[in-house]
């Protein structure tokens, strides 16, 4: 089977492209080793079935961020059989620049000339021909969105070839640049990289490619070519030179762009006031409407599953063993659903929705200096956000950020923002029986927290967080299509990778009433419960809160021996319902969360996210604790 | 002149990038290329990054990597 990688730079169309190509059965998966991810599916060529995989977007064959390492890396290998690049014609010069460093490849290459509609509407017309004949490479104008030339697309992938052409600088260049190449090749250092390729990247002065020659016999070429070629400079300007060269002879610009809706939007959604303004009422809407509409959907869905667990109870009422476990499997899968349907689904769509319009680059612009002080870009805005839902969307969106370091730190911190599930605590334990200001107050600590850690962790995790330079792409309207594509591709991970684990954690739980185990927990953690200052027979809630964090309030009156909530108040003091929500709040994200933390960070760094939440609950039950017992009158 | 002291809406030509600057690579992607001319559209409140028009593009950079470009005016 053959394999088609598509590479463009950001914000290109490419999987506008991929999903019309690979459709729904496509699934998301890791590099090795990696927490970037990429998406594969498959696709008819003729009679032929191929795999097709789409690389995250990179500006060029040096990366910036981990995201375009992979993406580079993934080029590198032998399995990739034709690469297809997709251009966005409305932005010709910059998107040459890569393609001309793909023709270095020497592979089967295809470029697909997209948005030729958004081209004509800023009033460049250009000649795809002409553009073919001078860059060496079949070129095949199309429309990703309206699904146009995708099939003439496909007939060229069929029959592509190795570019006929390369790109050649001025005589003086090439001379530096071959000498060094050759140098290259003799003492085989180039490793995966095009030996032409990996000379012109180290005289630029890329890292990766410059660290291998460092204490070899090509050094003083190195040192020679990038002081005759000022650093890289001389071989950036031609190069842009040339791709201006190509845009002019194979474009006409007829009319001057007129941008005037998006300067508009613009002004007022970039504004250093209203900017503010609209971004808090956008995501207070989103909130409104999966809360509104949410809430609904997961009663009728856990409605239903009580249903199954009420019948399931007669039916197997004679063999208690097997009612326990099936119930548990029922539960499991109950959670999974009430989940997925009422928040996972609109919340993913809503998010895919900001980040195709455009605007998730320009929340990065307002709040880049905020988050930056975090170890964070602007953009990680989105995964704190979404927390307020419910903690599992909000770590699947941490798929945006590009390092490792920020989906880590996001990651983190997003499981640390109470969820719908853990509001119902704060508002039906603190905000009922102590007092809604004291709720609000949980709030802002909650905040206060999240900062503190964010700017520890900062300093504590290894690598560096890159400054933010991106192009931001102009607002564009997204296909239904797409945005559904995307949103079932999340949405199916997440029932994969969920579910098991809610089964296996409910059906553990179910068990664990079976056989009269809450004693035996209580008993273990006796001393740990003494220490927070709470009574020990609400360890076994704890556990049950790591299921689902809601149970952590509707099983606490059972474990405290009243018959109902209203109760609490004879047993708990006000302190201790405080400890017991601060602890709540912060310890050990529930299995879902896991399940979804481990998806994006990889299992090393979710058992590090789970262990350093119960440690910081702990402490901060702790520091409140005695805070609490001191001043509180 | 730095970048990050140069004036909203107003044209510049880009000198040079100073040495050490990490994200060179990818400024000259973006375009940012000394010879380019290009325009300061807006900056983020509190200290947050640029926003920059390059060769029609808007192109957003931090601001620590704005005090390593060098720009020029045009007369
Ligand atoms: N006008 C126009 N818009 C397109 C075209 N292809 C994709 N888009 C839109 O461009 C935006 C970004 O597309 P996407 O596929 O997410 O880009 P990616 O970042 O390269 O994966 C979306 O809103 C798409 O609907 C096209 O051919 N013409």
């Amino acid at each position: 089977m053959k394999t088609i990688a598509l590479v463009g730079q950001p914000n290109c169309g490419k999987s506008t492209l991929f999903n019309q190509l690979a459709g729904y059965k496509s699934l998301s998966a890791n590099f090795p080793g990696a927490t970037v991810e990429y998406t594969k599916g498959q696709t008819y060529i003729g009679e032929e079935i191929a795999e097709v995989i789409d690389l995250p977007g990179t500006y060029s064959l040096s990366w910036y961020d981990d995201a375009e390492k992979e993406t580079v890396r993934a080029l590198f290998s032998e399995h990739i059989d034709v690469i297809v690049n997709i251009l966005d014609a409305s932005t010709l010069v910059r998107s040459i620049e890569l393609t001309i460093e793909l023709m270095s490849l020497e592979k089967p290459l295809v470029v697909a000339l997209n948005m030729m509609d958004e081209a004509v509407r800023k009033g460049i017309y250009i000649n795809a021909k002409k553009l073919e004949d001078i860059l060496g490479v079949k070129v095949v104008p199309i429309v990703a969105k309206k699904g146009k030339g995708i099939k003439d697309l496909l007939e060229a992938i069929k029959t592509a070839k190795k570019p006929l052409k390369r790109c050649v600088y001025s005589k003086e260049v090439e001379k530096y640049i071959n000498k060094l190449k050759e140098c290259i090749e003799k003492n085989g250092l180039s490793g995966e990289w095009p030996p032409k390729l990996m000379a012109i990247k180290a005289i630029e002065g890329f890292e990766p490619c410059m660290e291998p020659l460092e204490n070899s016999t090509c050094k003083a070429s190195l040192n020679e070519a990038r002081y005759a070629l000022r650093d890289g400079l001389v071989i950036v300007q031609e190069r842009h030179a040339l791709c201006m060269d190509i845009f002019e002879k194979v474009a006409v610009v007829k009319k001057k762009e007129k941008k005037s809706l998006e300067t508009i939007l613009d002004s007022i959604l970039l504004h250093s006031l209203f900017g503010y303004i609209s971004m808090f009422l956008i995501f207070f809407s989103i909130f409104y409407a999966v809360f509104h509409g949410g809430v609904p959907i997961e009663n009728l869905i856990i409605g239903i599953f009580d249903k199954i667990d009420a019948s399931l109870t007669s039916a197997l009422a004679h063999n208690k063993l097997i009612l326990a476990i099936i119930r548990g499997v029922v539960d499991g899968v109950g959670a999974a659903f009430g989940i997925a349907f009422p928040y996972l689904l609109p919340f993913l769509f809503l998010i895919s929705l900001l980040e195709d319009v455009g605007y998730l680059p320009r929340i990065g612009f307002l709040l880049d200096s905020t988050m930056h002080k975090m170890g964070l870009h602007g953009t990680s805005i989105i995964p704190f956000v979404s927390g307020y839902g419910c903690s599992v969307p909000a770590i699947m969106t941490t798929r945006i950020l590009k390092s490792r370091k920020e989906k880590i730190i996001s990651a983190f911190l997003a499981s640390l923002v109470p969820c719908s599930a853990r509001t119902t605590v704060i508002m039906g334990l603190v905000g009922y029986f102590i007092g809604y200001g004291y709720a609000i107050l949980l709030y802002g600590i909650n905040i206060i927290v999240i900062m503190i850690s964010g700017m520890i962790l900062k300093k504590l995790l290894p690598g560096i967080s890159p400054e933010m330079a991106l192009d931001i792409p102009p607002y564009r309207l997204p296909t239904i299509k797409t945005l559904l594509l995307k949103t079932w591709h999340k949405v199916k991970d997440f029932i994969f990778l969920a579910v098991p684990m809610l089964i296996a954690g409910s059906v553990v739980l179910t068990l664990i009433t079976y056989y009269n185990l809450d004693g035996i927990i209580n008993g273990v953690f006796k001393p740990f419960m003494a220490l927070i200052g709470l009574p020990s027979s609400i360890a076994v809630v704890l556990i049950f809160g790591i299921l689902k964090k809601e149970l952590t309030l509707l099983m606490l009156y059972q474990a405290l021996g009243l018959s109902s909530l209203s109760q609490i108040p004879k047993v708990l003091t006000h302190e201790q319902m405080f400890v017991f929500t601060i602890f709540v709040i912060f310890y050990i994200p529930c299995i879902a969360t896991m399940a979804a933390i481990k998806k994006e960070v990889g299992l090393k760094a979710t058992i590090y996210i789970t262990a350093g939440t119960f440690v910081l609950a702990t402490v901060l039950a702790l520091i409140f604790k005695v805070l609490l017992y001191s001043v509180w009158i | 002149m730095k970048l990050i002291e140069g004036n909203i809406d107003k044209n510049y030509i880009v000198e040079s990038i100073d040495g050490g600057c990490m994200a060179k690579d990818r400024l000259w992607k973006l375009g940012i290329i000394p010879g380019v001319v290009i325009k300061i559209k807006r900056r983020a409140p509190l200290k947050g990054p640029l926003m920059l028009e390059v060769n029609g593009s808007d192109v957003v950079i931090g601001r620590g990597i704005a005090s390593r470009i060098n720009i020029k005016e045009i007369e």
